[in-house]
């Protein structure tokens, strides 16, 4: 921060405000040319996207406080500002609520009449979803409350009882965890599909927002490492980070293939159209590149001890974790447009928009406060970590 | 107190000094340096000059064999070996083979990982380490901080090997001899493991065996036999008609059998016989016609079988000029759809069976009705 010159700081703030704008406007065209399905189904892509990175790290946060990890206290105040994501993605989300007539064939009048969504329609219909939605949201603002703002308060108080109520909130969080990821998994993502369901399929959520909260901590603590902050954070830290990422590549493929098999298996025609759907036409690819991406690629570059350290191979793993992550989400919800997968200027004006948007909430998160929980008695023991 | 004495351990009091005193030791280069420590000490490992261990490549690579192991056996068993088609999945479904492919990687790895480390790596059987019996090692399990030379040949010089550690500080000094290597295969030890295995597979074999006998009634799994299911030739109030047994849906084939003809007798006159006259395909027809068509046409197809007396019925004389006039498709639609009293046979024979016996027809014809010229053919 102070040591940077203030030239490039201005400079990158200053394109990633253009990209902002430009891609504001592509927003605005696409609503108009494209239609509103592509609109919102995009418009969701970025709700779930956000919501499922802030998610992701919190989660991070909260398991760091439930196990009494000490390695990670230095890099926590990274996924602790990732996570604070969930503060834009509610307004995000707020208008992301007007595509459910548009895209959530639950939410429509005519579902009433259908003989299965019939029996769904309460659970589905538009007043309902809108209110789990808002208790998702509360819950997250809580979980923010306790776990980020009670450690950046902890920065000034150097208080440790902030140690004890987190540890002691973490148990709690995990489950309201567990209930909001799951709402979001079944209603904004399975909620497209209401006549397909899986049980696991909130797992399967899981899985991708972890590796999305860890790849992003990830990279984040190698660019600030870069600009010679973090000072005490090693190899022996990244060798954690680097082993977590390749633990869950596993996870996160043992999960999707489990679903997918069980429904291959039975072959239920109301279960199997979904992948029957990601398996026709150019989606076959898609859906191939993802199993590379998400999983092979990934497992075989950080299969070696070395690799875990080098922060080279880890930046790169890190970028192809978080790109397989947005192909996930994409994989998941724009087949409901039709068989073929749409990738234009909607699509990259949304990606301009939001990512530019994210980058800079991020930035000046990191650009103030501290960039350790200096305030943590267990500070120096996590910089003592040795392998 | 050993005359081939195998180590010399030299005892520190700090953790601190024993590193200090690593370098110097090894530059005197008189033997194996290793460490002994109560916890381990971070940065020892590139002190001792330890070299990475192999053992995550060959996990590695032994994961992957057992990863095709598993794809490799499954796949000929279930597609090359003994095909079953299986809730209509091809029998080379990769799909399928994944959980076991899965199990075996982690069983290849683990067994690698464990036995690796242990017996190739690790040298083992052998009973006892000599530091394990050392005076030391109350105080290596302790406070105490342990470098040892240990003899790399039957050159090893215990003295110059205590001097050198004790010009490195060490506090104390003791001489150990070398690891109790006797072999413990013997004839005696494997004779008394053998048995022990034989006697305890007799004493778990009998017993399950006397239970079983006497205890019937525990099957150890029944599920199979007490699922609630419908057998063959049931009632069930689960369908409409009453019938635990559906007829299959109208319009269904069997595999490999293509659908029967449909349309009227005349329709199918045009049809043509795919099959040329060879010696298989008449062998085909002869076997099916004997099979299935004989009781009643009669073994030279002239309507005299050995059932039409039993049942009073007419069976078609194919000798009489209406079936010599008939086209091949003609008889293939009877045998497909019956005609008359005579049933349909298309479930019975397959689609190659049911022209053969269309040509084995004709050759009936042919000999009831042969030329000179047949004959010449037939003696060459």
């Amino acid at each position: 921060m102070s040591q940077n010159p203030m030239s490039p700081t201005k400079n990158a703030s200053t394109v990633l405000w253009g990209a902002v704008a430009l891609g504001a406007v592509g927003v605005l065209a696409s609503y108009v040319a494209a239609g509103p399905q592509r609109f919102w189904a995009n418009w969701v892509l970025w709700f779930v996207l956000m919501f499922t990175l802030g998610l992701g790290a919190l989660f991070i946060v909260a398991l760091e406080h439930l196990v009494n990890a000490k390695w990670s206290v230095p890099i926590r105040r990274i996924p602790e500002l990732l996570a604070t994501l969930l503060l834009p993605a509610i307004p995000v989300g707020l208008i992301a609520l007007c595509a459910l007539p548009v895209l959530y064939p639950g939410s429509r009048p005519e579902a009433a009449s259908h003989p299965i969504l019939a029996g769904k329609a309460f659970w589905l219909s538009l007043p309902f979803f809108s209110v789990r939605t808002l208790i998702a949201f509360g819950l997250c603002v809580l979980g923010l409350r306790v776990l980020v703002g009670g450690s950046l308060k902890q920065d000034t108080t150097k208080d440790p009882a902030f140690n004890f109520r987190a540890r002691k909130f973490a148990p709690a969080f995990m489950a309201i965890f567990a209930l909001v990821i799951t709402l979001v998994a079944f209603d904004w993502l399975s909620g497209l599909t209401p006549e397909w369901y899986s049980d696991i399929f909130g797992v399967y959520i899981f899985a991708g927002a972890f590796l999305g909260g860890l790849a992003a901590t990830t990279l984040s603590v190698l660019y600030l490492q870069g600009q010679g902050r973090l000072e005490g954070v090693r190899g022996d830290h990244l060798y954690n980070l680097g082993a977590f990422l390749f633990a869950f590549t596993v996870f996160w493929s043992y999960i999707g293939f489990a679903q997918y098999m069980l429904m291959w298996y039975a072959n239920f025609p109301d279960e199997v159209i979904y992948y029957k759907v990601r398996l026709a036409g150019s989606w076959r690819v898609l859906t191939i590149a993802l199993a590379s991406l998400h999983f092979v690629l990934p497992f075989f570059a950080l299969v070696t001890r070395d690799s875990k350290k080098d922060p080279k191979r880890l930046r790169r793993v890190a970028y192809l974790m978080l790109g397989a992550h947005v192909l996930d989400m994409y994989w998941l919800i724009f087949p409901v447009l039709g068989a073929k997968p749409f990738f234009s200027w909607p699509e990259l004006s949304f990606a301009l928009f939001f990512l530019g948007g994210i980058l800079l909430w991020l930035r000046s998160a990191m650009e103030k406060g501290e960039d350790m929980p200096v305030g943590d008695p267990f500070l120096r023991e996590g910089l003592e970590f040795r392998l | 107190m050993s005359e081939t004495s195998y180590s010399v351990l030299g005892l520190f009091d700090t953790p601190n000094a024993l590193m200090k005193a690593i370098p110097t030791v090894r530059a005197a280069k008189l033997g194996t340096v290793e460490a002994y420590t109560p916890y381990p000490i971070h940065g020892i490992d590139e002190a001792l000059g330890l070299r990475r261990s192999p053992l995550g490549g060959m996990v590695l690579v032994m994961g992957i064999l057992g990863a095709i192991t598993a794809f490799g056996a499954q796949y000929w068993i279930s597609a090359i070996d003994y095909p079953i088609v299986t809730g209509g999945k091809s029998p080379a479904s990769w799909e399928a083979f994944i959980p076991i492919m899965f199990e075996v990687t982690v069983l290849f790895a683990t067994f690698t990982a464990g036995l690796g480390m242990l017996f190739l790596l690790n040298k083992l059987p052998f009973f006892g380490h000599p530091v394990l019996s050392s005076k030391s090692i109350t105080g290596i399990t302790r406070d105490r901080y342990a470098l040892a030379i240990e003899a790399e040949s039957e050159s090893f010089d215990s003295a110059a090997a205590a001097k050198a550690l004790r010009d490195a500080g060490a506090l104390e000094i003791e001489i150990l001899p070398a690891p109790d290597r006797s072999p413990f295969l013997t004839s005696d030890f494997i004779l008394r493991t053998a048995g022990g295995i034989f006697t305890a597979c007799l004493v778990a074999g009998l017993v399950m065996f006397l239970t079983i006998k006497w205890f019937p009634l525990l099957a150890p799994m029944k599920h199979m036999q007490e699922q609630p299911r419908l057998n063959a030739q049931m009632p069930s109030t689960f369908f409409k008609d009453g019938h635990g047994m559906q007829l299959p849906v109208a319009g269904t084939v069997a595999r490999g059998h293509l659908p029967a003809a449909a349309g009227t007798q005349e329709a199918a006159a045009t049809l043509v016989n795919p099959l040329p006259r060879t010696k298989e395909v008449f062998a085909v027809g002869r076997k099916a016609y004997t099979n299935r068509c004989e009781v009643c046409h009669g073994a030279i197809g002239n309507g005299v079988g050995s059932l039409t007396a039993a049942y009073g019925g007419k069976p078609a004389n194919l000798q009489a000029q209406l079936f010599l006039d008939y086209p091949d498709g003609k008889i293939y639609w009877a045998i497909v759809n019956g005609k008359n009293a005579m049933p349909a046979h298309a479930a019975d024979l397959t689609e190659t069976q049911r022209w053969a016996v269309v040509h084995y027809v004709r050759a009936l014809q042919r000999a009831q009705n042969a030329k000179d010229e047949d004959l010449k053919v037939a003696n060459p």
